[in-house]
């Protein structure tokens, strides 16, 4: 663990160039450019709201939509793109030699920057609508605890799809499968009926750790009620165990990465 | 201060081949069904290989293809684990592994050179210091703010070079640089390289140019199939690198076919002194002592010799017949001389094959393609793959003075 905090200080300034050369590349040439990142989670919302509040008149508050999707997105995002992170790099994974951590890392990052700008941009938009915000000395705590996750699933990915490409497609299957099992397109309120009834529904459903993140998030931006604080910890624990599971996936494959590609 | 730059101790790379599909979940699944076949889908691109590069010298590394030159490369850059032994490299490597391969199409030469030089540990100052002599080197002018992908291929691999070698590491790999770019581009490189040696650094270069390599390394290393064949002074590992390469060649060209009633044994090619030889210089005499064995006795009967070149294209024929030599009958062991007074070959290696038949053409008794590989050195460097011998004159002028 020394080694590779040690690691990533030495190469601090190539990982700022990965995240901005990450940060660059997806945008390079689109006419919107960095509009994109904004873009596309509003019409998410937009695609949503339609469907939820017009089609199936199901009643979701707006803030609680604009802030599952937007949260949602940096995990999307990252599940996305990671698969790629070694394999999309092959000829500098083959022919250099520096700490392959920096490859999905910088995703992770250049991801994260994106995230925070939408944050921004939903804090003007909560401003605008009204509610009050809620108690903001949570929000912290969400956001290590969602780069934790993010960085996590995206080591062990990225490292595992250089084995085995199947990899990759799984991922879409999965993400769409966890999309639904998060409080994203619906609020924590509307799962808590069941809970009540099924004790253990309560902690099989935060053991996604995404589920605590979001009412963590929720908590901080939208005031919504905090849900019992040993379920919250069950999301926070899990996503722990995530990060360090990928970052031992990660660590273990990654003397034979220039082998197989 | 230790005087070693480089130490490879009993290293061995095995990579593990797939199967065409590459890596899916069925191959997985499908190899779990056929174990056992494990073997035959292993490669050692290296084994036991050992050696040691003195600070300051260079080492070339030459080989055909697939006998694990670059494999070697990658291990000491770093960027593949050995499978077997140890490996220890003194100060910084740069590796010009392969040029520019880290570039991004889409970002501009400028922040491909920064992000290169991160790459190879250097901090944004230290690239700041050495940016316009990289400019300047590549000699790109204007470019440097274009994205790379509008880059010709010479532009992108100068740009590749000379970022890999201002960054001034201790210890330079350098793999086929010089069968890319231009003339005076390679003359550039060489240049640099030959600086770089001025400065005591350490260079291992891979190349298949044998003139350039033989100039510039300290010391050669010859691989095949991953083993170590040759290590030493460069004239002598060339030396045994082209022999062994000519034998390669007859080898895989050679074929062997007749009714064997007369077998031919062997062949001796002696030079002028009269010594056993594979490589001899053109316009001094060959004497080729050719054995046979007419094991049932034959009636008339016909030798015959060719010359081939690398290709296998005939380059010249003759027989006994069109000489109008007469062997009437063959019985027993026996030896034909063939004398070729004045070897009129270009320099390269050439491919002689001999044949017995009976004089009617109607019985192949034996007959030996391909089988000889000898090697021609030329002093006169004429076109063509012989000479003719010529005489030029020139009259004397009819001008008025």
């Amino acid at each position: 663990m020394a080694g590779l905090i040690k690691d990533i200080t030495t190469h601090r300034d190539l990982l700022s160039m990965l995240v901005a050369r990450n940060i660059k590349i997806r945008y390079k040439e689109s006419a919107l450019g960095f509009l994109w990142t904004l873009l596309g989670p509003v019409f998410l919302i937009l695609i949503y709201a339609f469907f939820m509040k017009v089609v199936m008149k199901f009643p979701i508050p707006m803030p609680v939509l604009v802030s599952g999707i937007f949260v949602w997105q940096y995990l999307a995002m990252c599940l996305g793109d990671s698969s790629f992170a070694i394999i999309g790099n092959a000829n500098l994974v083959k022919k250099a030699c520096f700490p392959r951590l920096l490859l999905p890392l910088s995703i992770v990052l250049a991801n994260f920057v994106n995230f925070l700008l939408s944050l921004l941009v939903m804090a003007v938009y909560l401003l605008i609508v009204g509610p009050h915000f809620g108690s903001i000395a949570w929000l912290p705590l969400a956001l290590i605890t969602h780069l934790a996750l993010c960085t996590g699933v995206s080591l062990g990915l990225c490292a595992m799809n250089v084995f085995l490409r199947d990899v990759q497609h799984l991922t879409g299957i999965f993400t769409m499968a966890w999309f639904f099992l998060t409080p994203v397109v619906y609020a924590l309120s509307d799962v808590a009926p069941f809970i009540q009834k099924y004790p253990l529904l309560g902690p099989l459903y935060f053991m996604n750790p995404m589920a605590g993140i979001l009412a963590l998030y929720r908590t901080a931006l939208l005031g919504s009620p905090l849900p019992e604080l040993s379920l919250i910890s069950l999301s926070m624990l899990v996503s722990v165990i995530i990060f360090v599971a990928g970052l031992a996936i990660f660590q273990k494959l990654q003397p034979r990465f220039a082998d197989e590609l | 201060m230790s005087t070693i730059a480089i130490q490879v101790e009993g290293v061995s790379k095995r990579f593990r081949l797939r199967s065409a599909g590459g890596n899916t979940l069925k191959s997985l699944v499908m190899d779990r069904f056929r174990s056992g076949a494990d073997t035959s889908r292993e490669l050692w691109a290296l084994k036991d290989v050992s050696f040691t590069v003195e600070k300051g010298t260079t080492l070339g590394l030459i080989g055909a293809n697939g006998a694990g030159k670059s494999t070697l490369l990658a291990l000491l850059a770093g960027t593949m684990m050995p499978t077997e032994g140890h490996l220890k490299t003194h100060g910084t490597i740069s590796s010009l592994l392969e040029l520019g391969a880290g570039f991004h199409p889409d970002l501009t030469g400028r922040e491909n050179v920064f992000l290169a030089g991160a790459i190879m540990g250097l901090t944004r100052e230290q690239m700041n210091r050495r940016f316009d002599a990289i400019v300047e080197f590549a000699d790109i002018g204007r470019f440097i703010d274009q994205p790379v992908k509008h880059y010709s291929s010479g532009m992108y691999v100068r740009l590749g070079f000379a970022v890999a070698v201002e960054v001034d590491p201790d210890v330079l790999l350098v793999d086929e640089v010089l069968a890319v770019g231009d003339a005076s581009f390679q003359r550039k490189c060489l240049r640099r390289m030959a600086e770089f040696r001025e400065q005591k650094k350490t260079m291992l270069i891979i190349s298949h140019d044998l003139n350039t390599i033989q100039t510039v390394s300290d010391q050669i290393l010859f691989l095949d199939h991953g083993r170590v064949l040759g290590h030493g002074a460069p004239s002598q590992v060339i030396g045994q690198y082209e022999t062994f390469s000519r034998d390669q060649v007859s080898s895989d060209r050679r074929r062997e076919w007749g009714t064997r009633e007369v077998i031919l044994t062997g062949a001796q090619f002696l030079n002028e002194a009269g010594q056993e030889t594979t490589r001899v210089t053109w316009g001094e005499a060959l004497t080729i002592r050719l054995h046979y064995d007419a094991k049932t006795p034959v009636g008339p009967s016909v030798f015959g010799y060719g010359i081939s070149d690398e290709q296998g294209r005939l380059v010249h024929g003759n027989n006994t017949q069109i000489e109008a030599i007469s062997i009437p009958s063959l019985s027993g062991r026996g030896t034909m001389v063939l004398t070729l007074p004045s070897l009129n070959l270009a320099k390269g290696t050439y491919l002689f094959s001999f044949s017995v038949h009976s004089a009617d053409h109607q019985v192949n008794y034996h007959r030996l393609d391909h089988a000889f590989a000898i090697g021609v050195e030329a002093t006169k460097s004429f076109e063509g793959l012989c000479y003719m011998p010529c005489e030029w004159k020139q009259e004397p002028s009819t001008a008025q003075p």
